[in-house]
Parts: C-alpha cells; sequence; structure tokens
C-alpha cells in the first residue's frame, strides 16, 4: 500500500439511507477512485461521494468523473434490444423496434450463419473497445475466434494506445505503459511530457505534476499549443504538429554530446546506442529548429534539464503516438531514458498516460488482430498452442491473424467483410476519413451494436443489444500505471440490459458454441477464467485475485502467483525483456507528416480533447453539466492567422482538408501556434472533425495520423435574410 | 484540528470540477455557488476559481434586512434562510466579490455554505475533495503557515489574508505567483 503525503485520513459523508460502494470513474485510464452512492429504499444510484482513500487520486476527479454517475439511470438509455427491418434507414436513427432477447438473439443468429454460409467464416468481424473490463475483453477475443471462427477482429486502441504499446514493445521488449507508479511522480525532479494536454485528460495528475514544481523540480512541455500544462511549464517547447521525432532526435543529441550519457548503463543493458548516436549527430539545436519551429535556445534548455536531473521521468500520450510514426515517436522519446540511464528505479522512468479506462489492460488479452490473452502472439505457434489447450480447441481451429481497426472498414468497403458485431466503441466519430468509414458501415450486409445509448455508430446497425454501464456490473481493468483495480457493482442493470459476457456466453449457445461458454455464470467465473488464460504470458495476471487487489489497492502486472505482490516498480533489476536482457536504444531517421501543408491547404490541422469530454462524446454530451460547459465543437486559430483570414472570433468558418469538411465556430487564441489550428474531436454527425484527419497508418502499430494534416479555413460568404 | 478552505491561484486549469462537485453536496440542490473565470480567453488558458471567502463580518449578512445570513459556528457564511429571505438582492449588491446567487423563480438567494453538512463533521468541502489541481485545499493553520514559509515571496508580500476588500477572511487565498520564491533544485 502506497500512502504518500496527498494521502490524508478523512471520512465520508454518510447520509441515512445511502450506502457507498466503492469503485473507479468509469472514464480515462486514470481510472480515479469513487464511490457511488446508492439508496437503499430504491436499489438505484444517486449520486457521488469522493474516495479518499485510493492512493493514486486520494478523492480528486475531473467533472467528468464528478458526473459519471448520471450516466445509469439517464433517460436516454436502451433498456430493449431494438431491429430494424428496412435497411434504407440505415445511417439514421429511425425505424427500430423494440423486440424481446430471443428474437433479437435469433435475428442475429440467422444472419451471421447465412453470411459465413455464403461467404466464409472470416466475413464476420468484430470490432470493440477497452472502456470495458478485462473480463469482457479477453471474453470478446474468445467470442471471435471461438465462437465466430473469424480472424478479423480489432478494437478502438488502435486509435489510442497502439503506438505506445508498439513503441514500449521495441525499446523494452515488453508493453507496460508506466515503468513506475504514479505516486512517484511527485518526487522525481524533472518531468518532460510532450504530446499530453495532461490538465485536460488526465487532470488528476496535475497535483502531483505542480508539486514537482513546488519542490523546485522542473517541467517541460513540448505542445503545438499551449495547454493549461504549457502555461506554467519551465520550457514549452511548442513545435510543429507532427515533428516529434525530430525533436527526440534533438535532444538526444544533446545529451550525448554534453556527457549526460550514463555510459556504463549504456553498455550493459541496451544496444543500439552508436549506432543511434551516429544518426542524431545531424540533428544539431539548429537543424532541429528549422524542422520544428522550436527555438535552438528551447531545445537546449530542455536537454540540460533532463539531462542534469538527478531523476527524470519522461512522460507522453496520444499527441506523439497518433501520427503516422507514432512508434517511432514512442521509441525515440523513450531513447532519452535509456541513454541518460533514468530509468530501472524509483522516481524515473517512462510513461504514457493511457487514455481509455482500460486502455492498458484491454490490449493485452486478445482484442487485438494479433494478439490472445496474457500478451501472447498469435503468430507464434507456441503461444497459440497454450491458448488452444486452454480454451480446448485445435490449433487448426485458431483463426489466422486479421487486420488493424481502420483496414477492417477497408475490408468493408470492399466487401470482404459482409458483417459486423460492434461493442463498446464509437467508431462513426472516433475513426479517421468518417465519409469513407460511415459509408463502408453503411454497405455492411449485417451490422450489430451493443452500447447502453443509442450512438453515431449504433445509427448504423440492424439489431442493437441494450448493455449495461460499468456501475451494473463488476470486474477488474488495468489503469494507466499497470495497476489492476475493481470495478464493483453498485446496481442492478437498468431495463433488460445485461453485461456483454453474458450476451456473448447466449449468443455463442445459440451459435452451437455452448461447450466453450455455457460455464460462465457470473463475471467471477469469466474473472477466474481469463486469470487462467494469461498464465505464462508477459501480463501475466493469474496471482491478481480479486481479494489481493482489494487488500493492496490494486496489483501491478506482472504477478505471476497467489504469493507474489505483484510489479509497481518494472526492470529495477536492470533485466529488460527482450531475450538478451537488454533494450533497445533505436535509431530512427525523421520522416514528416504524410500530409505536410501546401499552397491548397496552407495550414496544420491537429485535433485532441477538451476536460468535459470523453472519446466519441456518446457518454459526456448527455451529461448536462458537460455539455453545458461544451457544448459544441470549435477551431482554435491565432489571431495572426485569423487576420490573414479576415475572420473573428466566434464567427462560423469552413474548414476542409483533402478528405472532408466542416463548419466551426472561430475560438481566437495565442495559445497555439499561427500555422496551426485546433479542434476537438467529440462531436458526431457534420460536427466530426474525423471527417477531415487523414487515415495513414503507421506501419507498425497501424495507428492513424490524427495529429497532423494539411488543412484549409475559408470565410463564409455573408448570408442575406 | 479546525481547517480552512486556502487556495492556490496558480495551480487552477479549468477544469471546472469545483463547479460540478458543489452541485452534488446535500441541500445544493444541483446548482453550483462558485466560479470559475478565464483571465484572459483571447490570449492564453489562464482560469481562476472565485469562491466565497467567508468574511469574518461579512458584508452580505451586514446587509441584508431579515436576518437571513447566518453565521455558523465554524465561520461558514451560510446560504440564505428559506423562511427569512424576502429576495432584497441587497446581499448580492453588497458582497465585493459578486458571490451570492439569486434565483428568482424561488425569490431566493443562495450561495456557498461551505459545504456545512460536511466541515460541520471535519469533511472536506466537495470543491477542495476533488480540485485535481491542488487549486482548492482544505488545510490546517499549521499546514497554511508551512505553505507562508514555503513560498517566500521576494517582493514581502504574502498576499494571503491581507485586509482586503472586506478585511479578515476564513478563507486563506494565494494569488499567482506562488513559485516565485521557490528554490529550483539544481
Ligand atoms: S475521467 Fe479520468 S481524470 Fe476524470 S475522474 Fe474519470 S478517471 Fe479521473
Ligand atoms: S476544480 Fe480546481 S483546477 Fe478545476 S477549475 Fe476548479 S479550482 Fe480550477
Ligand atoms: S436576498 Fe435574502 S439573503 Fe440576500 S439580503 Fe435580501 S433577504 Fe438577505
Ligand atoms: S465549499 Fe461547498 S458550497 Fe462552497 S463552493 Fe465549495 S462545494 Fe460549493
Amino acid at each position: 500500500m502506497q500512502r504518500d503525503k496527498f494521502f490524508k485520513e478523512v471520512d465520508n459523508l454518510h447520509h441515512p439511507n445511502e450506502t457507498l460502494v466503492r469503485t473507479h470513474c468509469s472514464y480515462c485510464g486514470m481510472q480515479c477512485g469513487m464511490n457511488l452512492r446508492v439508496n437503499t429504499k430504491t436499489n438505484k444510484i444517486i449520486g457521488v461521494e469522493p474516495r479518499y482513500d485510493w492512493p493514486v487520486t486520494v478523492g480528486k476527479m475531473c467533472p467528468k468523473g464528478v458526473t459519471a454517475y448520471q450516466q445509469t439511470n439517464h433517460d436516454d438509455r436502451l433498456l430493449k434490444p431494438l431491429i430494424r427491418d428496412d435497411k434504407s434507414l440505415k445511417g439514421t436513427k429511425l425505424g427500430f423496434r423494440e423486440a424481446s432477447w430471443e428474437e433479437a438473439y435469433e435475428h442475429i443468429v440467422k444472419n451471421f450463419q447465412k453470411l459465413q454460409k455464403d461467404y466464409g467464416k472470416d466475413s464476420l468481424s468484430v470490432f470493440s473497445g477497452v472502456s470495458m473490463t478485462n473480463e469482457k475483453c479477453y471474453l470478446t477475443g474468445k467470442f471471435a475466434r471461438v465462437a465466430l471462427g473469424t480472424r478479423y477482429i480489432d478494437y478502438n486502441g488502435r486509435f489510442c494506445m497502439s503506438s505506445a504499446a508498439g513503441g514500449f514493445l521495441r525499446s523494452f521488449g515488453v508493453d507496460r505503459g508506466s515503468t513506475l507508479p504514479w505516486t512517484d511522480i511527485h518526487e522525481t525532479d524533472c518531468l518532460f511530457i510532450a504530446g499530453s494536454n495532461t490538465a485536460e485528460c488526465h487532470p488528476t495528475s496535475m497535483f502531483r505534476i505542480w508539486n514537482v514544481q513546488e519542490r523546485g523540480g522542473y517541467l517541460i512541455v513540448a505542445d503545438p499549443r499551449e495547454t493549461p500544462i504549457a502555461r506554467r511549464a519551465d520550457v514549452h517547447l511548442d513545435l510543429r504538429p507532427g515533428t516529434d521525432l525530430a525533436l527526440a532526435n534533438g535532444i538526444l543529441n544533446l545529451l550525448i554530446e554534453n556527457g549526460f550519457a550514463d555510459e556504463e548503463f549504456v553498455q550493459n543493458h541496451t544496444n543500439g546506442f552508436e549506432e543511434t548516436k551516429e544518426l542524431v549527430k545531424q540533428f544539431t539545436p539548429e537543424y532541429t529548429s528549422e524542422i520544428t519551429g522550436v527555438a535552438p535556445e528551447k531545445i537546449i534548455r530542455a536537454a540540460e534539464l533532463y539531462g542534469k536531473a538527478p531523476n527524470a521521468v519522461v512522460m507522453f500520450a496520444r499527441g506523439i503516438e497518433q501520427q503516422h510514426k507514432g512508434v517511432d515517436n514512442v521509441s525515440a522519446y523513450t531513447n532519452m531514458a535509456l541513454v541518460t540511464g533514468k530509468i530501472g528505479r524509483a522516481k524515473s522512468g517512462v510513461a504514457t498516460f493511457t487514455g481509455q479506462g482500460n486502455g492498458q489492460g484491454g490490449r493485452e488479452h486478445g482484442q487485438k488482430s494479433d494478439l490472445l490473452p496474457g500478451y501472447r502472439k498469435i503468430t507464434n505457434p507456441d503461444h497459440v498452442k497454450e491458448v488452444c489447450q486452454f480454451w480446448g480447441i485445435t490449433p487448426e481451429e485458431m483463426p489466422k491473424p486479421g487486420v488493424s481497426a481502420y483496414e477492417m472498414f477497408e475490408l468493408m468497403d470492399q466487401k470482404v467483410i459482409r458483417g459486423l458485431y460492434l461493442l463498446c466503441s464509437n467508431p462513426a466519430v472516433s475513426a479517421p476519413n468518417l465519409n469513407f468509414v460511415r459509408n463502408a458501415m453503411k454497405n455492411l450486409d449485417f451490422m450489430v451494436c451493443s452500447d447502453f445509448y443509442l450512438s453515431e455508430s449504433a445509427e448504423f446497425a440492424d439489431v442493437i443489444l441494450p448493455t449495461v454501464t460499468w456501475s451494473e456490473d463488476e470486474g477488474t481493468v488495468t489503469n494507466l500505471e499497470g495497476r489492476i483495480i475493481k470495478i464493483n457493482k453498485a446496481q442492478e442493470p437498468l431495463g433488460e440490459s445485461k453485461p456483454d459476457w453474458q450476451i456473448q456466453v447466449e449468443l455463442a449457445e445459440r451459435l452451437g458454441k455452448g461447450k466453450y461458454f455455457s460455464h460462465l455464470k457470473t463475471a467471477r467465473d469469466v474473472a477466474d477464467e481469463f486469470r487462467g488464460a494469461t498464465k505464462g504470458g508477459y501480463a501475466d495476471y493469474s496471482g491478481a485475485t480479486w481479494e489481493k487487489i482489494e487488500k493492496q489497492d490494486g496489483v501491478f502486472w506482472p504477478c505471476k502467483s497467489e504469493e507474489h505482490k505483484g510489479t509497481p516498480h518494472m526492470f529495477l533489476d536492470k533485466k529488460f525483456y527482450h531475450p538478451d536482457g537488454k533494450a533497445k536504444i533505436c535509431a530512427l531517421p525523421y520522416r514528416p507528416p504524410a500530409e505536410e501543408p501546401c499552397e491548397q491547404y496552407p495550414l496544420r490541422l491537429t485535433t485532441g480533447r477538451v476536460v468535459y469530454h470523453y472519446l466519441s462524446g456518446n457518454q459526456t454530451r448527455r451529461i448536462q453539466f458537460l455539455r453545458d460547459m461544451c457544448p459544441e465543437p470549435y477551431v482554435e486559430v491565432h489571431p495572426e492567422t485569423a487576420k490573414k483570414y479576415n475572420i473573428e472570433h466566434e464567427e462560423r468558418v469552413r474548414l476542409f482538408t483533402r478528405r472532408g469538411e466542416a463548419t466551426y465556430k472561430v475560438k481566437i487564441t495565442e495559445a497555439i501556434r499561427s500555422d496551426t489550428v485546433f479542434v476537438p474531436y467529440h462531436f458526431g454527425h457534420e460536427e466530426s472533425i474525423n471527417l477531415l484527419t487523414n487515415p495513414a497508418l503507421d506501419p507498425m502499430s497501424r495507428m492513424p495520423e490524427f495529429k497532423a494534416c494539411a488543412a484549409q479555413i475559408e470565410k463564409q460568404s455573408v448570408k442575406k435574410v | 484540528m479546525k481547517k480552512r478552505l486556502y487556495l492556490e491561484l496558480e495551480n487552477c486549469i479549468g477544469c471546472r470540477s469545483c463547479l460540478a462537485a458543489c452541485t452534488q453536496c446535500g441541500g445544493h440542490e444541483e446548482r453550483n455557488r462558485n466560479y470559475v473565470y478565464d483571465v484572459n480567453p483571447l490570449v492564453n488558458r489562464q482560469t481562476m476559481p472565485l469562491m466565497c471567502l467567508h468574511c469574518v463580518n461579512p458584508a452580505c449578512a451586514r446587509s441584508c434586512p431579515a436576518q437571513a445570513i447566518q453565521i455558523h459556528e465554524t465561520g461558514a457564511v451560510l446560504s440564505a434562510l428559506v423562511e427569512k429571505c424576502i429576495g432584497c438582492q441587497n446581499c448580492t449588491i453588497a458582497c465585493p466579490y459578486g458571490i451570492p446567487k439569486f434565483d428568482t423563480e424561488q425569490n431566493l438567494m443562495y450561495k456557498c455554505d461551505l459545504c456545512i453538512d460536511r466541515t460541520k463533521d471535519g469533511i472536506p468541502p466537495m470543491c477542495a475533495s476533488v480540485c485535481p489541481s491542488n487549486t482548492l485545499q482544505w488545510l490546517t493553520d499549521e499546514e497554511i503557515e508551512a505553505k507562508q514559509k514555503q513560498f517566500n515571496l521576494d517582493n514581502g508580500k504574502w498576499v494571503t489574508s491581507l485586509p482586503y476588500l472586506e478585511s479578515e477572511t476564513n478563507v486563506r487565498v494565494n494569488l499567482p505567483g506562488i513559485l516565485q520564491g521557490v528554490t529550483k533544485l539544481f
């Protein structure tokens, strides 16, 4: 149990006729602790009470967390299965009729079986998400491979975490999002944070981050915008979107040149140093400045501070990862820690700010097209054998690897994939190049969507299955530290809604695969099977029992046995997970963004989040408080740029790229580069900025380049009334 | 041990979680009683909360012709008593910070009561509990004094609770500039 200086022994306010259910927020990777207030007469969730006893967040929550409970009994909840018979209404909210679960299941099974009979097993696909428990993520992978027998399964982490995963695997041989617990962060001497709008996307990290400065430590932030965290940074590296790789190489070059390399560490625990040293030589401050647009003095200062700091942590997020060189960016920033040896000890290390609640756990256990439980590879025959044995199928029955999330839409467009089971995701808002993606969904022969609200993606479905919110089921998630925690059930499922694991078991039974699923009668049953399935994998959860999680405030994986306490700090023994035990320092040549500004599209468009909304906004846009705070998207424009285009604050302008266009209200601010514009992505239909974004994929992680493309603004002609 | 609301304005990230949290207090009828302002919205992202300072001799209560604004033994300046408030809105004008809000439908003033149902039993107020940046904190006088020593401003102006517009307040405020006095580690 880590009890640090922020922890205070405080009682909760306990109203009569109420129970407090200890749990965590439904939204981001911080997984802030919270108590849900449940009325003991109605057995309904009625409010929230801080959870002061949670060591990571000590009662703190952002406005999403404070209002998260309002999702459960919201008027928009789907309470019964819905079927739409008229396919011409696809892409609208119209034409759905209520149906019984039995009718919905029958309809699904009939259509799934027909498609597979006519077009083969792989004509079906599963698209899932990681805002759900490990148990559900695990079972979704098993459902796709065993119940449907399709190779096409992938998930929304391809739009979120996959570049971090790829970079960590390459650098360390293992992908745990943070090499150290969050309770270390305020004790470090220098934080280098790249591409993370932390104050808005992971707000409850901020009290620890500010504390570094209060103690006299330094904060360095790399971001094209002067975000709330960049505003107070000691050095703000205001780079052009999509140029991180040059910045990271430039800083590495200075670290090496100025003698900050830890020779002993580099020699004994890493490979690739000499080659990388050669490569980064060309990235002088001047050359780096030319590419990134950051003043050379700032680059020099940042390298000096990081180099001198006795302890330092490098952190990053989607800003550097959602690029078509996202994996390279991750490895390049990770190089800083490997070259200086600031890793594998307390208060130093590398971390990504995991976006989704279970972005870490959800990617480890087989929802990804090439992965099986416990981070096993579907391309590794030994791994396949282990999992087949556990599931009771033969290796021949195990489908081959599939394709990544965005590529699934390409296969839908080509009619290779004809059916889709979508759950826990809203790609009609969150995928790039939405005109294409929405059209691919519209042209599917058959689509099932499981959600608790009628999302923009559900508008394309033939059948909608009402699932539960996070508060009506239990299970584990893995937070951004790599700490496995427990989500508890506070209320019975509303209406006829069911948890996704139960839906999958019942569907599997009707698909004739009951013998692999029917034993799963409770969330606990799924949990026990899940832990067993991870045993022996990299991400070994087998020792992370619910009891242990409760007793020691979570369990950091790997946790290989009942006796093992878990692993808060990675690599304390300086052993990395590559076969030779060494980490890899990577020589990474610079590549510009896939689409650079040109005469027709002279601006750089970048996208991101606001503090009031989560992902596609399907949940948060329905919460009154959050909606009031941010009802619609906007485009941030620097005053100089606004002047050039003759546009004013709050005026509506047309923003367009090679792929699409949308109209946004202008928000003028000096807190952005003058060559860059920014739009938050949480909004649907014609407000979606992803109509404009570029689907250029990272060659390794298959992450689309949400963070940089070329755009143009046009003043709207004044309408005559 | 008596604790006070303490504000470190320079920490604010504008998340407005304090507003969301204020709607969640018992007896708050889901209406928040605090404010967060964009300091210079066209220029940068600086924000700051504006909270009731719980003045020792509060102008709102002084101005009230109906004795509707009571002062709790903890020092909290409470929201208007429903049965006494006549809706004259004197208090909304008298308060130099514009804290009291007015509900025209109910003809009733409402304001921050320092989450009295929590703080009377030593439980931190909602806003200070959730504030992710530690702009709002709930501290003992000793802790506040330690802060004062830590942030030894070179201009000699420790800004907390100086006699401002309304003399002594129960809430302590540290204006932007807290990091000025910090000695860097290296
Ligand atoms: S959204 Fe994230 S930061 Fe906000 S309360 Fe939930 S877990 Fe915490
Ligand atoms: S909760 Fe704290 S950081 Fe957020 S707006 Fe309020 S005072 Fe500022
Ligand atoms: S509005 Fe109510 S509380 Fe305010 S001064 Fe008038 S009577 Fe008093
Ligand atoms: S102390 Fe309580 S009533 Fe006052 S602003 Fe904070 S949450 Fe609202």
